[in-house]
């Protein structure tokens, strides 16, 4: 089984995907000749053409409403947005037209959105953003997102596969600092959560690059207690039996989130465990996000923002104590 | 006693417990005229119709006047005891500021208040859900419990562990009726002197008043059947529930069939109800029995339907059911099945029509007939279902027909 980093298992299932189906196409800025802004489709052009590499001009909405229209007449297009952030300029498109053609018109829209998030090396606010949470808010469109290497290829695949829109939301810190065994060939993961690390008295919930976080934060044992860490995968749909599981089993809950706190992802789930996990709980559940400001510019700004280890270890350390 | 000038008084009235409840009866006082009490603190318990609680005290004061003695049932509203609160409740107070402290001595009433101690604090501790949830499952007083958390929060694991050093019997989740055997009383020995019992309790003479009453009105029949419950013992297996939530789920789709069994006959007046408003029998071991209703049960599917059996057994347990709670009921089920009993009589919840009663799941060895008409002898969970109806408002024929229904819904459970 090769080792790869979170980027090459991307790469890796893209590559697969154009190899294996004619009806996959790739279209984003820069993402044929110069191989994409981080280089996910290096060398692809030269493999597969520009017929299927397609580089497009920078009109995030051009990219999805062409990409809606051929996956109507059945193709299965992957769309990268260079910047998650960018996103907001193809809104309309993803939301009013993808989201609900099948609920207006009975037709599946097969595309899938790669969008790379997440901040952490000083991109400032149009380059740093989670906007995972606008598409959970919005019916018709599925989200996940992964934390490890393997998943990064499995939940790429799947979300290829899947007959809805799919947001995949692929975090940029994680690109070369997280690596994994990965599977060769195609394989789906399901859009169900993940126990990254067993427990029974404390449950951290997180996904994406807060995962690694939780789990460097409960490495040192926090005082000998028995700490499980679930990482979500998916946000829609929400894998509400093995939250509440995880639940039951801790009573304690801490959700770490990297977007901003308002209406953010570990909301919802927060939500969720308030509605109908009430009854296993031994304390109010916590949550640990961006608090509700642009991502600073500034290396030590942006650190304070953005929810690191010792902010969820205290936080740990706090309930545990409650 | 007299309160001050300057005292308020509050009134301490009659809770209305539920919507359709319109009176109470006072049961104790646990204050007297001149107690210090906290608001919140129970002040006085009261009885409903079916449910005895504690009534709180709205405000801190001192209790000026009890007007409704112990044993008295009052209408909703009514004013049961008067609070002093006010300064000349509260805190000494402050001396007039002329110079002159040979005023008007301040009333004696004052020197005899208590003030709050520190354990009349503790024992308005907060628990968390999950605490509270197995302190009732495990009948644990979590006063008891000593706390470990933050200022002496009882956590999870608190009563976890005060659970494992003081293993009690954990009472069983199952349905009874009422109509259990004769517990086996052990032979006295002789000149064993006899125990004063005290009296039946409150719960014992209201079911006895409701049964006999129940016998003296209806006229009561009972018709059985036999039912093969191998498809719901393999549907349960599956699914985690019990057979009762199966038995009550194929009587709600009879009672669509045949709606004459789910409706009241009080006095000439015969109605029929269009939801299935389910009672179920639950046991409170010694104290007795109580019927609390799942409301609309006919929208919930097998597995709803357990759920909600669980939790209204949970919360008659633990003593937290409502008025509401036990009221409405339109057709019953009694299931005493645990102790191997194969048949009963049951007597009907008033003023309902009728009643259903499982009892055990047994195999048996039973002929069966193939698809080629081969008759051959096959082993099968029985049960036998028993029906009590009011022959006032239906005949045998209907009875049979709606036994009939059920049997044919639980053995084509899929």
């Amino acid at each position: 089984m090769p080792t790869l980093t979170y980027l090459q298992a991307i790469s890796s299932a893209l590559r697969d995907e154009l190899r294996a189906d004619d009806r996959v196409l790739l279209m984003g800025e820069d993402i044929g000749v110069f191989g994409g802004a981080f280089k996910v489709t290096d060398g692809f052009v030269d493999e597969f053409g520009t017929d299927r590499v397609m580089d497009t001009p920078l009109a995030e909405s051009g990219i999805i409403g062409t990409a809606i229209g051929a996956a109507v007449v059945g193709m299965r297009p992957v769309c990268e947005m260079q910047f998650s952030d960018f996103i907001s300029c193809g809104f309309d498109q993803l939301v009013n037209v993808a989201g609900k053609m099948h609920y207006r018109q009975g037709l599946a829209v097969p595309i899938t959105v790669r969008l790379p998030s997440g901040g952490g090396f000083s991109g400032g606010p149009f380059h740093s953003q989670n906007p995972e949470a606008w598409f959970m808010h919005s019916p018709g469109i599925k989200v996940v997102a992964p934390s490890t290497a393997e998943d990064a290829k499995g939940l790429l695949h799947a979300a290829i596969r899947d007959p809805n829109p799919v947001c995949y939301m692929e975090h940029k810190h994680l690109y070369r600092r997280v690596k994994g065994d990965v599977p060769s060939g195609v394989f789906e993961t399901p859009f169900t959560a993940r126990v990254a690390q067993p427990g029974s008295d404390l449950v951290v919930i997180a996904y994406g690059a807060m995962v690694p976080v939780a789990l460097e934060a409960v490495s040192d044992g926090l005082d000998g207690a028995s700490v499980e860490v679930l990482d979500l995968r998916s946000l829609v749909p929400l894998d509400e039996e093995a939250i509440l599981d995880s639940v039951e089993r801790c009573s304690k809950v801490v959700i770490v989130d990297e977007a901003n706190a308002t209406c953010a992802a570990g909301a919802q789930v927060a939500a969720l465990i308030a509605e109908k996990g009430f009854e296993s709980l031994d304390g109010p559940v916590i949550r640990v996000a961006t608090p509700d400001v642009p991502i600073p510019f500034s290396p030590p700004l942006e650190q304070a923002v953005l929810p690191g280890v010792d902010r969820v270890r205290e936080a740990c350390r706090e309930l545990l104590a409650y | 006693m007299s309160s001050s000038p300057t005292d308020v008084l509050v009134d301490v009235t009659m809770p209305q417990m539920g919507v359709s409840v319109a009176e109470g009866t006072v049961v104790a006082w646990r204050v007297e005229p001149g107690d210090r009490i906290e608001a919140e603190a129970t002040i006085v318990e009261i009885s409903t119709d079916k449910i005895d609680t504690e009534v709180p005290s709205p405000a801190s004061g001192v209790v000026a006047e009890i007007i409704v003695p112990v044993g008295e049932t009052v209408d909703v509203g009514t004013v049961m005891a008067r609070i002093a609160v006010g300064d000349g409740a509260g805190a000494p107070r402050a001396q007039p500021l002329d110079g002159d402290t040979a005023g008007p001595p301040i009333t004696e009433t004052k020197s005899s208040i208590p003030t709050p101690t520190p354990a009349a604090r503790n024992g308005n501790r907060r628990y968390s859900p999950v605490v509270q949830r197995i302190a009732a499952e495990h009948g644990i007083d979590l006063s008891q419990v000593p706390g470990t958390g933050r200022d002496g929060r009882v956590r999870k694991q608190d009563v976890l562990a005060f659970v494992e050093a003081s293993p009690t019997e954990e009472p069983p989740l199952h349905i009874e009726s009422p109509y259990r055997p004769e517990p086996v009383t052990p032979a006295p020995a002789p000149a064993s002197p006899e125990i004063d019992g005290g009296g039946l309790s409150r719960m014992r003479r209201q079911i006895g008043e409701h049964m006999k009453r129940s016998l003296d009105t209806a006229a009561t029949c009972t018709t059985w059947i036999e039912v093969d419950m191998s498809r719901v013992e393999a549907a349960r297996a599956r699914l985690g529930v019990t057979a009762l939530a199966f038995v009550a789920r194929a009587s709600i789709d009879a009672i669509r069939e045949h709606p004459a069994l789910n409706a009241w006959l009080e006095g000439e007046k015969y109605t029929r109800h269009s939801d299935v408003n389910l009672g179920i029998a639950v046991s409170l071991g010694d104290d007795g029995l109580i019927v609390p209703v799942i409301p609309r049960a006919h929208e919930l599917s097998v597995e709803g339907l357990a759920a909600r059996v669980k939790d209204i057994a949970r919360r008659a347990r633990s003593r937290e059911l409502t008025p509401d709670d036990v009221r409405g009921g339109t057709f019953t089920i009694t299931n005493p099945g645990q102790y191997g009993s194969i048949m009963a009589t049951p007597i009907i919840n008033q003023p309902q029509v009728a009643i259903l009663d499982l009892e055990a799941v047994i195999k048996r060895a039973v002929v069966v007939t193939d698809a080629a008409g081969n008759d051959s002898i096959a082993i099968r969970p029985m049960t036998i279902l028993g029906l009590s109806w009011d022959h006032r408002a239906l005949d045998g024929a209907l009875s049979a027909q709606f036994l009939a229904t059920i049997k044919r819904n639980l053995e084509s459970v899929s």
